[in-house]
């Protein structure tokens, strides 16, 4: 129920939001030059941007409802399309990361609540900030000059490898196939984009996993374990996990609106052009469907995503009862 | 120990003198368990490191932000006398990073200021009123939180076709309030149901008088330690939209020098200082509000404290 509502609110912000921006969005179907003054209006009118805005807002429902996106302003190719081939490498991208950063991140968190004030914690919480207050978008630039051919650092190692800065994959490789060249070619393509997305997130996961993990340690449940024999690694497992996981689910699940605020950027700086890069090139030329269906998309992303996360939540705690 | 005197030698003190001493006593004890926390000092020595370098800036940077040197053209590599090089309009690098001190220190207080206002208002009156009022917020709360953030600023970033000082502080603010929000009415949900609220009502308080008076100090300490957190958010948020050539035109700051270094592929070039410090720059300025936010939200959060 909330979650429709907040889908439904989104629909709506985000027709305006667009609606808002400056400039005029025809100048981007077609320049304004006498010798096109028929075809330009023509042109206006298939878009429909001639039409009173409580109009093209309706068509805007419509559309979006009946799966029926409409064309892009741009190359005039379906809106569907576009999105449905630039999804599937945002989804390669933020999926490869999502997964290692909520692994490692978990498994960092955890150890360094357990050793506390040891050593391990203290490097791994120092490296963990600076990690967290890293711009994604310089990391990027810095693992790319880093890694391309002939960067400064093959002059000094001379197996210092060189990987692919840019694109999803070789240009040469030119149309996909299914063949183990270009799965290996794309791999090698994601291995730069990944890893940025991966050390920019991982940071804000470990940290809250230490930090939840801490706020348990404290309960006195957890003294109470101890005192009656349990071994640390019977506390760990019995009594500070399973009440130490249910925040970090929420959290990961929130994480996701942020982990696609890093991908746009990272697929900016590796020109790696999934729905990020769309995104930066649609709102750059104003194309009004391009734009309105991907935000969207990602908005609903992050709605279903906490959606699932409360399900898990459920099945994961049984104090919490649907209310 | 003067303000004890003050009590005894007044006898009876205004309500208003005797709140100051309490508030003064509180702060002085945080302040003590500051100086003996050294993630709290590490961070506070970087803080005021970098406020130093901002408002010494005229002082310390040889030259102008945005004014070519006179004696090397665009261009040149690092030398003695301009120890990063100069970029494409000639204009020193070294001095460029230590003028974008300013704009990213004041750009990050100033947009977190923006939130923490916006934040604090609506947590306070969304957790302590409830109901409808209640729900249509959290529900509004949740559609900002759920578009992609980039977008949002980016959007309202091009709205404002022309960006100044004052333009991208409230870019920043006004799309940076919801995590605050949430922040705050979850600790007023729990601060409403304490004891003293409800003697408050008994002795026949209003609402605002509650909320401003009781509910309001003792949410403060996390409101503050959040509001810290929220100007390293604010920093790394105003570096991703220079970069993208979307944030104040008139003054330099890092995240448009590391822009520049990029379009110029300053590691290719042999201008590595360029690109990296200045992203140094802001990790480090990022760090130390991270460490002293988190230090102060250890002293101040009564749950976090160590057996």
């Amino acid at each position: 129920m909330n979650a429709g509502i907040t889908i439904f609110g989104i629909i709506c912000l985000n027709y305006l939001l667009i609606r808002l921006m400056p400039g005029d969005p025809s100048l981007s179907i077609i320049p304004r030059d006498p010798k096109f003054r028929g075809l330009r209006d023509y042109m206006i009118s298939f878009f429909g941007l001639d039409r009173p805005q409580w109009e093209q807002f309706v068509i805007y429902l419509q559309r979006l409802f009946t799966l029926d996106w409409g064309l892009s302003y741009q190359d005039h190719r379906p809106v569907a399309d576009i999105l449905l081939h630039d999804l599937g490498w945002t989804l390669l991208l933020v999926g490869t990361s999502t997964i290692l950063t909520v692994l490692i991140g978990i498994a960092i968190g955890a150890y360094s609540a357990i050793r506390r004030g040891k050593p391990f914690d203290f490097v791994s919480t120092g490296i963990g900030i600076f990690l967290y207050g890293m711009p994604i978008f310089w990391l990027g630039l810095v693992l790319q000059s880093a890694f391309r051919k002939n960067s400064v650092f093959q002059g000094w190692i001379p197996w210092w490898p060189a990987l692919p800065t840019s694109g999803y994959y070789d240009d040469r490789l030119i149309p996909w196939n299914w063949d183990i060249l270009h799965v290996a070619d794309a791999f090698l393509h994601l291995l730069l984009p990944a890893l940025t997305l991966s050390l920019g997130t991982l940071a804000g996961i470990s940290l809250v996993m230490r930090n939840s993990l801490i706020d348990v340690m404290t309960e006195d449940f957890v003294t109470t374990a101890r005192a009656k024999g349990l071994s640390p690694r019977q506390v760990l497992r019995r009594h500070i996990l399973p009440n130490g996981m249910p925040p970090m689910v929420s959290l990961i699940a929130l994480d996701i609106a942020f982990i696609l605020g890093g991908a746009y950027q990272v697929e900016v700086i590796f020109r790696y052009q999934g729905i990020g890069f769309r995104t930066i090139e649609a709102i750059g030329s104003l194309d009004y469907p391009l734009l309105q269906f991907i935000i969207v998309i990602g908005g609903a992303a992050v709605v279903i995503a906490n959606l699932l996360a409360d399900f898990l939540l459920l099945w994961l705690d049984p104090r919490i009862k649907i209310s | 120990m003067g303000t004890v005197e003050v009590v005894k030698v007044g006898g009876v003190i205004s309500p208003f003198r005797a709140r100051a001493i309490v508030v003064g006593r509180r702060m002085q004890d945080i302040g003590l368990q500051v100086f003996h926390n050294k993630t709290a000092m590490a961070g506070l020595i970087i803080l005021i490191f970098f406020t130093v370098l901002a408002v010494a800036a005229p002082l310390i940077a040889p030259y102008g932000p945005l004014s070519a040197v006179p004696d090397v053209g665009p261009l040149t590599l690092p030398a003695p006398g301009h120890p990063f090089g100069t970029n494409q309009f000639g204009y020193d690098i070294y001095s460029q990073v230590i003028w974008g001190t300013q704009i990213s220190l004041l750009v990050g207080v100033l947009a977190a200021a923006v939130a923490s206002v916006i934040g604090t208002a609506v947590g306070l009156v969304s957790g302590f009123v409830g109901g409808w009022i209640d729900e249509v917020i959290m529900r509004f709360n949740d559609v900002v939180l759920s578009i992609p953030w980039l977008v949002l600023m980016i959007v309202i970033a091009a709205r404002l076709n022309y960006l100044d000082l004052v333009g991208i502080i409230l870019v920043i603010g006004l799309t940076g309030w919801s995590v605050t929000a949430r922040v705050v009415r979850s600790q007023v949900l729990s601060l409403k149901e304490r004891m003293f609220v409800e003697r408050g009502r008994m002795i026949g308080s209003s609402n605002t008088h509650i909320l401003l008076r009781h509910i309001f100090p003792n949410a403060f300490p996390l409101i503050f330690a959040n509001t810290i957190l929220t100007v390293a958010v604010s920093i790394l948020s105003e570096s991703v939209l220079a970069f993208l050539n979307l944030s104040v035109k008139s003054n330099v700051s890092w995240g448009r020098i590391i822009a520049e270094a990029y379009q110029h592929d300053a590691l290719t070039i042999g201008m590595a200082e360029w690109l990296i410090v200045p992203g140094l720059c802001i990790v480090f300025l990022v760090f130390g509000f991270y460490l002293f936010g988190y230090a102060l939200d250890e002293i101040l959060n009564p749950r976090l404290r160590r057996r």
